[in-house]
């Protein structure tokens, strides 16, 4: 009975060892990340500091640059900084990743397979052919949004134009205003989500925005138009200050950025690259809840927004990549077991979309959700005794099925 | 036998129950017993003489029952020439039947209900089914020596109809089920080319079963059944004949009436064919447009892809059939 009591406080030692060592590293990194962002440089890579001994990093790693992230570090969390999560970010993350965030004081993302698949291919691609269309379909709670936002870092710190819509699911159900559209009559017009909309891509983009000129003119109402050479950011502002016309200011928007991707413009030799990140894409094909005055259904291209965007989905433009991802967590009129891109998609988005690369997004590996545990352990996220055992660690990967949103809300309420 | 047995119940439910029965309840239970005991002196035979005040009749000792007078070599057609109930004297089988009562064993089959109530195939033993088939023999022509395997048969006599008879014992000996007729036909035995086989298939809806490539043609609306077997025999033809017909407005057939997926002129195609000629303007000069389309779709990427999307289509969705569009775009795209 004694051994067993002294194995036990030797074990429990050991963790609180653990653990002090891990929150002193930590801090180490956070140090960093904070001096390098006073650089204010975006493309700036953290230098690799040799490794600590592997028990101690082995769900962690200090490469914060998505460019550099390889095979080594799959299954491990990068961290963010806080300066790149308001830019790129505002809107973009889920909302229970953004409750985390907020719980554990940092933005951690696990560097996944899917994910890296895709920035090999970005970092491979020729961007003088047309945009190539990538789709990350997988069951629900696989991190599919996740793979995005990581890739979508990835092209932030590039340089890139970051075109991000969270989730296209929003724009065709729960629309509180619907405007007939002020530039054809048959389409509707959604203010609220157009303004808030632009407003974040700004916070996101406002540098090169502020170097884009507009190429022809544009009039909104008898009094108000752009003329041409202004800059986007004008553009945009316009659109945020006028919400009446928002939706066509996002409209003139795309039209704008597709026409100027891959074009060299003043001041660099080849033109800026535009990604176009759009989680729920299957949204734009699908039904909407809305309803007409007469209570007839309104079909998704009867929506200003969602007809411009289906535009910007096909490949008749160079000079960057549209990055998607399915989604049935929010789709309308979709069964809850349904996952393949044709069945989500539907016949209409399967023909728009193709051909794209469909990359597929699992459950986590053995070796991911090891990491996820001892992620979860080290921000001592997991309160309940038995939990910290190798027993619960076993019967809670069971239950979840290493899905990574049921394991993430299974330790939530432990 | 009964009074001790009720008695014994008696005790056990008392027992088994937990009840203190008095002691005036148990003596009144045991008076019953007694009384009940003067009266069984019956030996089950009902009601022998009743009524009688004189001298009866003397009673006669019943025989050894047939089952001991039987040699092991009889024939058993005799004992049992036809559908008889079931007969313990007769029957030489020690056979029980019957909920085993109080831990026992089930009753013996004298004087069994349980197996006088069953029907019993007695009568139909193998030698008396042997004597069943020498008598029809001289009745039966041969089995022809050509059909002996299911691919013949299939081919000599493509057409199977079925069609039921019903014997029952009643005031009326008809059943109107009789005139049900099924007619089974499959249709790679009809001489039918694809236009036909297609225009067949979506006029008889669900009467066709893909599976086993048979169409079934079930009739009931004429009162007999060879009028029904005419109706279904004048069926076939005319959807044999009609099917090999083409309508003038069989030209407006779209795209969403097809069975199949085409690849050729499909929106896929079309995007596989913008898209490539996209990627090469942008590094060669203008070329002859229909040249140029010969040329990329005779590319073995383009192949490979145009293999992939018809299967997804047809074969439906899985993993497996994604994951070989995946493989196909990838190499098309360069990617």
């Amino acid at each position: 009975m004694t051994l067993h009591r002294l194995s036990l406080r030797l074990r429990q030692a050991i963790m609180t060892l653990h653990r002090l060592s891990l929150r002193l590293r930590q801090a180490v990194t956070q140090a960093r990340h904070l001096h390098s962002s006073r650089r204010g440089q975006q493309l700036e890579a953290v230098a690799v500091e040799p490794e600590l001994p592997k028990e101690l990093s082995f769900f962690r790693t200090r490469e914060s640059d998505p460019a550099c992230h390889a095979e080594v570090h799959m299954g491990q969390y990068y961290t963010l900084s806080p300066v790149h999560l308001r830019t790129v970010f505002p809107h973009g993350l889920p909302s229970r990743f953004q409750l985390q965030m907020k719980t554990f004081n940092e933005t951690c993302v696990m560097v996944r397979q899917p994910a890296l698949e895709l920035i090999s291919h970005l970092k491979k691609a020729d961007y003088s052919k047309p945009a190539v269309r990538y789709m990350f379909y997988g069951a629900n709670g696989c991190g599919k949004t996740i793979s995005l936002c990581h890739a979508l870092h990835y092209c932030y710190t590039q340089g890139w134009l970051v075109l991000h819509i969270p989730d296209a699911h929003l724009w065709v159900k729960n629309c509180k205003e619907l405007l007939p559209s002020t530039f054809s009559p048959s389409r509707f017009d959604q203010p609220i989500e157009a303004s808030h909309w632009l407003r974040n891509f700004k916070i996101t983009n406002e540098p090169l925005l502020s170097k884009l000129k507009t190429t022809q003119r544009y009039v909104w109402t008898k009094r108000e138009s752009t003329e041409e050479g202004r800059t986007l950011a004008e553009l945009v502002e316009q659109g945020v200050a006028r919400v009446r016309t928002s939706s066509d200011v996002v409209g003139a928007l795309l039209k704008e950025l597709r026409l100027q991707a891959g074009q060299p413009m003043e001041g660099r030799q080849e033109g800026f690259r535009l990604a176009v990140a759009v989680d729920g894409v299957n949204a734009l094909w699908g039904r909407t809840s809305l309803k007409k005055e007469d209570k007839s259904v309104v079909a998704p291209e009867e929506l200003t927004l969602i007809h411009n965007l289906r535009k910007m989905m096909k490949n008749d433009w160079c000079g960057g990549a549209v990055i998607s991802s399915l989604s049935q967590t929010g789709s309308l009129f979709k069964p809850k077991d349904v996952y393949l891109p044709q069945e989500l998609l539907g016949e209409d988005g399967f023909d728009d979309m193709d051909p794209f690369v469909p990359v597929p997004v699992s459950n986590y590996s053995e070796k991911e959700s090891e990491s996820c545990y001892l992620y979860y352990m080290d921000r001592n996220w997991l309160q309940h005794p038995h939990s910290r055992t190798e027993e619960g660690k076993k019967e809670l990967l069971f239950l979840s099925n290493r899905n990574p949103n049921v394991l993430e809300r299974l330790c939530a309420s432990l | 036998m009964s009074a001790s047995t009720m008695c014994t119940t008696a005790l056990s439910f008392t027992r088994t129950n937990g009840l203190c029965l008095g002691n005036y309840a148990l003596r009144l239970l045991n008076r019953t017993a007694t009384y009940s005991t003067a009266l069984s002196t019956n030996n089950g035979k009902g009601f022998p003489n009743r009524g009688i005040r004189g001298p009866r009749r003397p009673k006669r000792e019943s025989g050894a029952p047939r089952t001991e007078k039987m040699p092991e070599n009889q024939d058993w057609t005799a004992v049992y020439p036809s559908a008889a109930p079931f007969k313990p004297s007769a029957v030489p089988l020690p056979v029980r039947m019957g909920y085993p009562v109080n831990r026992g064993v089930p009753a013996e089959k004298k004087g069994n209900l349980e197996l006088m109530k069953i029907p019993n195939f007695l009568h139909l033993t193998p030698a008396a089914i042997q004597k069943h088939c020498d008598a029809l023999k001289p009745f039966c022509t041969e089995w022809p020596a050509g059909l002996d395997s299911d691919a013949a048969r299939e081919e000599h006599f493509p057409i199977q109809v079925e069609s039921k008879e019903f014997v029952s014992a009643g005031s009326s000996l008809r059943n109107p089920k009789t005139r049900v007729v099924t007619l089974r036909v499959k249709l790679s035995s009809l001489n039918l080319d694809e236009h036909a086989r297609k225009k067949m298939v979506k006029l008889v809806g669900d009467r066709y079963c893909e599976e086993t490539d048979t169409l079934t043609i079930v009739t009931e609306n004429c009162p007999l059944r060879q009028q029904n077997y005419d109706y279904a025999m004048y069926l076939l033809t005319v959807l044999y004949h009609e099917s090999w017909k083409t309508e003038v407005w069989e030209a407006e057939k779209t795209r969403a009436d097809m069975e199949e997926y085409h690849w050729d002129d499909s929106r896929s195609q079309k995007n596989v064919l913008d898209t490539l000629r996209r990627m090469r303007v942008t590094s060669e000069g203008e070329e002859d447009p229909g040249a140029v389309r010969e040329e990329l779709l005779g590319q073995p990427e383009v192949q490979e892809y145009r293999e992939s999307v018809t299967r997804l289509k047809n074969e439906g969705e899985t993993e497996e059939t994604m994951l070989q569009y995946r493989e196909a775009v990838k190499k098309l795209l360069n990617v």
